[in-house]
């Protein structure tokens, strides 16, 4: 850095304002010692803010390490007669002491507990120091503290000197800001401010957070302790609203007005509580009212406080350039990593007997997988089949009920997932789960982090480790993201975002990378770009899939174990897969001869016309412009793989998930974009995906609750005379129905509200034959009346009640068509819906 | 310490209620505002002082019976009031902001409670006809006490009663679960909201008034009482309708006994329980596994 830079360096920006302070303190009327109380102010709510901007932890009560240290340091001085430096570096011994404990205690539980508690030890502290009069002096204090002369060598500092002090809490507070700087840039600090981005995604990083979250909470406490010390040696006393948490309410207010996201937005805050209050407690006493006004406009109407209005109305500093190593691609990028432990071809990672349920519901059924090294290996299924749990039991979101997991030969069941992740198992997530508000290089950088060992430092700067920043350089070209490092990843299209899910998993420099629905919403162009990415990498790692586009499933893997209701059905490569009957009719469903075939309807008059619907989840563009049509009194059929955009086609329909562009129109009114309370209300219902019946209300509730008016005439009569079944269990709560009597509910409480048109997403599923029965005969009745748009996984039972065939491919619709027609043409149902490759591969 | 005769120790336990109820008051509204809207109301607190406040200025204009309606219906409609203006922008956004406006706004009443009414405590006497002593037998138990548990116990009641056995109390229990699915079935929500964190703010109200002829009307009210009150709610469980109750009840013994036998250790006691709690059951002792506590 050049000389001109150091010196416009922040922090020396700062010190320099602080050595101006007192000047411009007295030309307004005021004394030193108000200088002091800001700088000491400011301190507090820095160090607050390490918690609250950084680490996203919200503590209300700090004022416990404000005043509590400082009557540390208060009694050692007035009753043990302790000297003024003992007594602070007690105060300050007993920051740390009260941080680590609290700090511990507090940090084991989460979101609303942790707040809550935080607010209780302060109140409690409260109590005692208000109580206790016999030692702190009770409700009137402690008074009678000094600040005598210290002796260093043959130096006397004059303590009680009003500038002499200012200046000692001056150069204290900037050294605190210069660490406070320094750890923000760390490598640690980053990992802070990972947490608050995304807590979960660190620990699959490898990262302890429980571990971080408790330093932070120490050091924060730390330096609120040394600026509660050094107040109550400013105004000579303490007193037990130093604890109160109306103390904990002015730090958070400070932090918060000042800007909780800038560095030092605090600080900003706090001169401008202290300065208030100075100037406004001259003309009422009530000047408290207006800064609490403040605060709640700035909550309202501008979260990031001062320093974001501020930042707002500067020019824009660009971000520094963040200095990387000149690292050039070398002429084989593809490095080889030769684990020492396992050969190619040994089995790696090891599932013995999974199990998993989920109330009384096998989401994982007595699961093997052993998967080898150096081969490419899919996990495939229908729907629910137990993919993603079979991933998350793998990598340790939660233990197994039964089985065990074993990891180059080491038993791994149980482990946290901070921990697996460590030992080599990485994985990415069905939905992005990156850090967003960092950019590409900085996502990457924490991920490759993990295994430095300079991960806790709190002193190196991230920047500076040579080797990370040469790693991460590595995996980013990888990808296929050079170029973008420096883009926030927010901003970034969907696509790239798959990529740097994938570059943060490859990052932790795993054996075996798990890839959970990588090519999930995506366009065919980048479908096909990340299956070769993933067929690059895995010459690298040993790489596990879950898929459901077929095509790229087949033409990637060595392997393939197929998955249905939490078993697996099949297991072999590509081409065993494709011939298998077992499998197809898991895809396909059972043909099923009801004899009871529907007339051909002739004409169809489009009641209700969906056309050219895109719809997006966050970035995921799901829909790629679907159009159909249904006629008044009709059953059409929604059929597709998983992840074609059958729920999605009817979430965007019942406008749960509003389309982002083109029409929905029901019955001549355009109802797109209508929140979905406003559309049942027109008479139409749904019956969602997962049922979602309410597990607190009993059935005869869940009834209850759906009741509206209508021409069915359902009514709760009605309902138990055609699911007796129900009638039976009417008084038991939703959470203790089975799956299949769940099912049945959510059917009969779409039908209670007396719906024209009815969505039926997979009312079939986990249905006993008998019970299918009944929900057919339901349909056969109502049909005619109310007209019904159904998804099913179960291809051949809803061709055979449909009216009307759709079947829906990536988004789009892929045939529309009478259902005869396709129950005639086996191998085009299944290239379009089995496991079969559209490319007519394998037919 | 005192002689224990039957007498006392029966009134004594039945003073540990009283002190309960507004607990349990307080922590059940809390309980179901965060149950259903997702928000810690921080504000709780004042409005339990402005309850006391607007009863106070009502008391002295129309009686204590006319106040002990109209407090808590002036508090609901103001507490209202600010949920449709303030509260409701930031449901959508970082929940740390609902968390900070409703902390902001507990500071601004109580600031200007000290405004308008001094910072003093200010006179309010038990009312004429709730004056002295009902006896039981033997027993003699003072006539405001037993009003004030039969109110509570009313109130907690028909509390009970609205979400249990009416429409409207299972559109609240279902919304606590599941808000979405609620709305597809054709019930809009915001309403639901307004409401609910108006009846919360009742309760809070209503209890301000209650006691404010026992432990006196200042500024400074709020503070203690709503830490209390999220104590309860956290030894009682989140997400249960008797687990705040037996919770607020089992405080105010707890607070009780420790004024009886070591005064100076009561305000700290209700903090010791709620770490022992927490120790043996994380959840607190009803509370249920919610993905939106943690």
């Amino acid at each position: 850095m050049t000389m001109i830079r150091l010196l416009a360096h922040p922090v020396l920006v700062f010190a320099y304002i602080l050595a101006l302070l007192p000047a411009v303190v007295h030309a307004i009327g005021q004394t030193v010692s108000l200088a002091t109380e800001i700088v000491t102010f400011i301190l507090t709510a820095m160090g607050f803010n390490l918690l609250l901007g950084y680490t996203g932890l919200v503590s209300f009560g700090h004022g416990a390490y404000f005043g509590l240290p400082a009557y540390v340091a208060a009694l050692m001085q007035v009753r043990l007669g302790a000297g003024i430096v003992p007594a602070m570096l007690s105060g300050a011994l007993a920051a740390v002491v009260l941080g680590t404990v609290i700090g511990y205690l507090v940090l084991r539980r989460r979101g609303v507990y942790f707040a809550l508690l935080t607010l209780a030890f302060s109140q409690m502290f409260f109590a005692i120091v208000f109580r206790w009069t016999a030692v702190t002096g009770g409700e009137n204090g402690l008074g009678g503290l000094q600040r005598p002369p210290v002796r260093i060598g043959d130096l006397t500092i004059p303590l009680s000197n009003q500038l002499v002090y200012y200046a000692i809490v001056a150069a204290l507070t900037v050294l605190a800001v210069a660490f406070l700087w320094r750890l923000v840039e760390s490598p640690f600090g980053r990992v802070l401010q990972a947490i608050r981005e995304n807590e979960l995604r660190a620990r699959y990083l490898g990262y302890d957070t429980g571990q971080y979250k408790l330093i932070a909470f120490i050091l924060s406490a730390l330096l609120t302790g040394v600026a509660g010390v050094l107040y109550a040696f400013l105004i000579y006393f303490v007193y037990p609203q130093l604890v109160h948490v109306t103390m904990s309410g002015e730090i958070v207010a400070m932090a918060v007005v000042g800007g909780m996201r800038a560095f030092f937005g605090p600080a900003l805050g706090a001169t401008f509580f202290v300065l208030l209050r100075q100037i406004l407690s001259g003309y009422t006493e009530h000047w408290l009212v207006v800064f609490g006004a403040l605060f709640v406009f700035v909550v309202l109407f501008s979260p990031e406080g001062f320093a974001g209005v501020i930042s707002r109305i500067l020019p824009a500093r660009p971000r520094p350039p963040i200095r990387r190593p000149l690292w050039e691609p070398t002429s084989s990028p593809d490095r080889t990593d030769p684990d020492p432990l396992v050969t190619p071809g040994e089995p790696v990672l090891v599932a013995k007997g999974l199990v998993k349920r989920f109330g009384a519901l096998a989401a994982v059924d007595n699961v093997d997988l052993t998967v080898v090294r150096g081969r490419l290996h899919a996990i495939i299924g229908p729907n629910g089949a137990g993919k993603t749990t079979l991933f998350n039991l793998l990598t340790g979101l939660f233990p197994p009920d039964a089985g065990s997991i074993f990891l180059n030969g080491k038993e791994i069941t149980g482990l946290p997932p901070e921990r697996i992740t460590r030992l080599g198992v990485s994985r990415s997530f069905q939905i992005v789960s990156i850090f967003q508000e960092l950019t590409v290089f900085e996502n990457v950088r924490i991920a490759t982090q993990a295994r430095s060992r300079h991960r806790l430092s709190v002193l190196a700067r991230a920047d500076d480790l040579l080797d990370v920043n040469a790693e991460c350089a590595r995996i980013i070209h990888l990808v296929g993201l050079a170029g973008k490092e420096d883009k926030v990843a927010s901003s970034l299209p969907h696509a790239d975002q798959r990529l740097l899910e994938i570059g943060i998993a490859l990052a932790t420099r795993p054996t075996v990378l798990l890839l959970d629905e990588p090519l999930a919403g995506l366009p065919p162009e980048e479908r096909q770009r990340i299956a070769e990415l993933i067929k690059k990498l895995s010459r690298e790692v040993t790489i596990v899939l879950i898929d459901h586009d077929i095509d790229h499933v087949m033409a990637l893997s060595d392997v393939i174990t197929v998955m249905h209701q939490g078993r697996v059905i099949a297991e072999g490569t590509p081409d065993e897969i494709q011939r298998n009957k077992e499998v197809q009719q898991a895809y396909l469903g059972e043909i099923r001869v009801d004899g009871r075939t529907p007339p051909p309807r002739v004409e169809r008059e489009p009641w209700v016309v969906v056309e050219g619907i895109h719809a997006f989840y966050g970035k995921a563009h799901v829909l790629h412009g679907v159009s159909l049509t249904l006629s008044r009194g009709e059953v059409a059929c929604l059929l597709g793989r998983n992840g074609a955009g059958k729920t999605t086609t009817l979430r965007s329909i019942m406008g749960i998930v509003p389309p982002r562009s083109g029409r929905v129109v029901f019955g001549g009114r355009e109802i797109t974009g209508w929140p979905p309370e406003d559309i049942a209300r027109l008479g139409i219902g749904l019956v969602p995906e997962g049922r979602r019946i309410f597990p607190n209300l009993t059935v005869e509730e869940n009834l209850r609750i759906a009741w509206r008016n209508g021409r069915g005439r359902w009514d709760l009569e009605k309902i138990y005379r055609h699911f007796p079944k129900l009638a039976e269990i009417r008084h038991r709560r939703g959470e203790f129905l089975s799956g299949g009597e769940r099912q049945m509910l959510a059917i009969a409480r779409a039908l209670m509200g007396n719906p024209s048109l009815l969505l039926l997403d997979e009312p079939f599923e986990g249905l006993a034959p008998m019970v299918v029965s009944d929900i057919v005969r339901i349909i056969q009745e109502i049909r005619g009346d109310v007209t019904m748009l159904l998804v099913e996984q179960n291809a051949t039972l809803a061709l055979g009640l449909a009216d009307y065939a759709y079947i829906i491919g990536t988004g789009v619709i892929q045939y529309a068509g009478l259902p005869g027609e396709l129950l005639a043409r086996h191998d085009l149902l299944a290239r379009l819906l089995g496991v079969t490759m559209s490319t007519g591969r394998g037919q | 310490m005192p002689e224990l005769s039957l007498s006392l120790l029966i009134q004594f336990i039945a003073n540990g209620f009283v002190v309960g109820m507004y607990y349990t008051l307080l922590a059940l509204g809390l309980s179901i505002i965060f149950g259903l809207i997702g928000v810690i109301n921080l504000a709780h607190g004042a409005l339990y002082a402005l309850g006391a406040y607007a009863a106070y200025v009502f008391s002295r204009h129309l009686g204590f019976f006319p106040a002990l309606v109209l407090s808590p219906l002036i508090v609901a409609v103001l507490a209202m009031a600010i949920e449709v203006t303030m509260l409701r922008r930031l449901y959508l956004k970082d929940p740390l902001l609902s968390l900070l406006l409703t902390f902001g706004l507990a500071m601004v009443v109580e600031q200007l409670l000290r405004m308008i009414f001094g910072a003093a405590g200010l006179p309010f006497d038990i009312p004429q006809r709730l004056q002295g002593f009902v006896r039981f037998g033997m027993l003699p138990y003072s006539r405001y006490r037993l009003f004030l548990l039969i109110v509570g116990i009313l109130v907690i009641a028909l509390l009970w009663w609205f979400l249990e056995r009416t429409p409207y109390g299972r559109i609240i229990r279902a919304g606590t679960r599941d808000p979405e699915m609620v709305r597809i079935l054709g019930i809009r929500l915001a309403p639901v909201f307004t409401a609910v964190f108006g009846i919360g703010a009742a309760m809070a109200g209503l209890a301000g008034v209650i006691s404010a002829p026992l432990a006196g009307v200042e500024p400074a009210m709020g503070t203690a009482v709503g830490t209390a009150a999220f104590v309860v709610v956290v030894i009682g469980g989140m997400g249960s309708f008797w687990g705040p109750v037996i919770a607020g009840l089992l405080v105010g013994e707890i607070v009780s006994l420790f004024v009886l036998l070591y005064p100076p250790a009561a305000d700290a006691s209700m903090f010791l329980l709620m770490a022992l709690v927490l120790l043996l059951r994380p959840r607190g002792l009803l509370g249920e596994r919610w993905e939106k506590f943690e």
